[in-house]
């Protein structure tokens, strides 16, 4: 294995170890998924809405948001005692840090996006086993561009006075596509359509991970280095 | 006369500014290896502007700095092999074990014969016994001195200390103080930012005092009236702010 391909995966240890030590992430994103879940299943009226016809928009909601409160730390730790600055100092590639930090930003969200398909399903009564993994390649294909473009941003407001609030304002218009393409075909496999139906919609989600993933590579050590 | 080939670090024209406050100004350096120079300056000199900048933490906002004959580019991870720094921040996870922590850097590093590494630099430090302590739990010196072996893991070429002695207690000053001692073996370039007159004057081969982002007065530490330097001291920084 190359040195870099071994720096991704310390970097990659690393994130996943503190957070498996501090589950300071995924306690936060856990509670959230199953909380908000609880929350919807008694707000919506069964008698004169179908579940599985809400449950795309309040899963991909829900994923958002939950994500934003995992993703927004993802530098929390690092700031402590200057780590971040240590590794920047070290003779690793910025876009390896990058790659690193977001393979284990995934895992996490992955975690929980699943977590947020399985409560809904439980709480909504939803029928997937038929789709079940073209849902779970959508889940991955969305995580995959949030966490992108959630840790570009989270290194981006972790730099600035107002922290974890402005990743929002920055971070949700770009997170357009992955709602859109994400609703769109999990609302069409909850509704029973066939995965060839949303094949489309599935190509582009991964288009759009894939040009997130390089565009955040691209653009980290611009943003890590002062 | 130092020949270039001799010089393992050198800057040039360094200036640094944060918006319209000017940190570091006009600022030249030439080190050969074995060198060690003090840093000694009020608050607010721009002492740690300046070694950040040596360390390539930090850009300059005009001049440049160079590692044997090499200039620092930013976009290069090359030189980083060559320079270790220690901050007044450690740089370590708190969550993670002493070990763990000198693991991860030595492994960013590439570095070969790792335990081996972390056993001698533990072992330098004197933290052998706690390498499985997480370092949320070690005291503040504790820390600073598994900074130390984070800073010397990769055995750098040039090593940069801020304020090194900065919080700790006697013992924890002299274990610092040994390690410094054996930085001296003419096989590294060290720079020590410092307030501390005694300390600085004692390890170092090469001194200057900066003042408003300059170096205000560079000399050699052998040829220094240690007794009179107190007083020699707050006449540059008294004529110079």
């Amino acid at each position: 294995m190359s040195l870099y391909l071994r720096q991704i995966k310390v970097i990659f240890w690393k994130d996943l170890l503190l957070e498996f030590r501090t589950k300071e992430r995924l306690i936060a994103m856990a509670a959230f998924a199953v909380l908000t879940g609880i929350l919807f299943s008694y707000t919506l009226d069964t008698t004169r809405l179908r579940p599985a016809d809400v449950a795309a928009g309040l899963i991909w909601m829900t994923i958002v948001f939950g994500g934003l409160l995992g993703v927004g730390r993802t530098f929390h730790l690092e700031n402590q005692d200057g780590a971040f600055q240590g590794v920047l100092m070290s003779p690793v590639p910025r876009d390896a840090v990058f790659l690193g930090k977001i393979l284990a930003n995934f895992l996490l969200l992955y975690m929980i996006a699943i977590l947020v398909l399985g409560v809904f399903t439980f709480l909504f009564a939803l029928e997937i086993r038929s789709s079940v993994w073209a849902l779970l390649l959508t889940l991955a294909l969305g995580s995959l561009a949030f966490v992108a473009l959630g840790t570009l941003f989270a290194a981006v407001s972790s730099g600035t006075r107002m922290g974890e609030t402005l990743l929002p304002i920055l971070v949700l218009p770009l997170l357009l596509p992955v709602v859109i393409w994400g609703g769109v075909v999990t609302g069409r496999l909850l509704a029973g359509r066939p995965v060839s139906e949303v094949l489309g919609s599935i190509r582009l989600l991964g288009a759009f991970a894939l040009v997130a993933v390089a565009a955040g590579a691209l653009l980290f050590r611009f943003v890590v280095e002062d | 006369m130092a020949r270039p080939v001799d010089i393992v670090l050198e800057a040039k024209g360094l200036v640094r500014e944060y918006g319209r406050v000017v940190a570091v100004t006009g600022v030249d350096l030439s080190l050969r290896k074995g060198d060690f120079l003090a840093i000694f300056g009020p608050n607010g000199a721009g002492k740690s502007s300046l070694l950040r900048m040596l360390g390539g933490g930090l850009r300059p906002t005009h001049g440049r700095v160079s590692i044997c004959g090499e200039p620092l580019d930013f976009s290069e991870v090359d030189w980083r092999y060559r320079v270790g720094v220690l901050s007044h921040q450690g740089f370590l996870y708190e969550q993670l074990t002493a070990k763990e922590n000198l693991q991860f850097y030595g492994q960013l590093f590439g570095l070969t014969e790792l335990d081996a590494r972390i056993a001698r630099g533990l072992d330098q430090v004197g933290l052998t016994d706690r390498a499985g302590s997480r370092v949320g739990e070690l005291s503040h010196g504790m820390r600073h001195r598994l900074s130390l072996a984070r800073t010397l893991l990769h055995d750098p070429d040039v090593v940069l200390l801020d304020e090194p002695f900065t919080g700790l207690d006697p013992s924890a000053a002299a274990v610092l103080r040994d390690v410094l001692r054996q930085l001296k073996d003419g096989s590294r370039t060290v720079i020590m930012v410092t307030h501390n007159l005694s300390e600085g004057l004692e390890l170092a081969t090469h001194i200057t005092i900066q003042v408003s982002g300059r170096l205000a007065w560079q000399g050699v530490a052998a040829e220094v009236d240690r007794a009179g330097f107190g007083r020699f001291y707050h006449d540059v920084v008294e004529s110079q702010a």
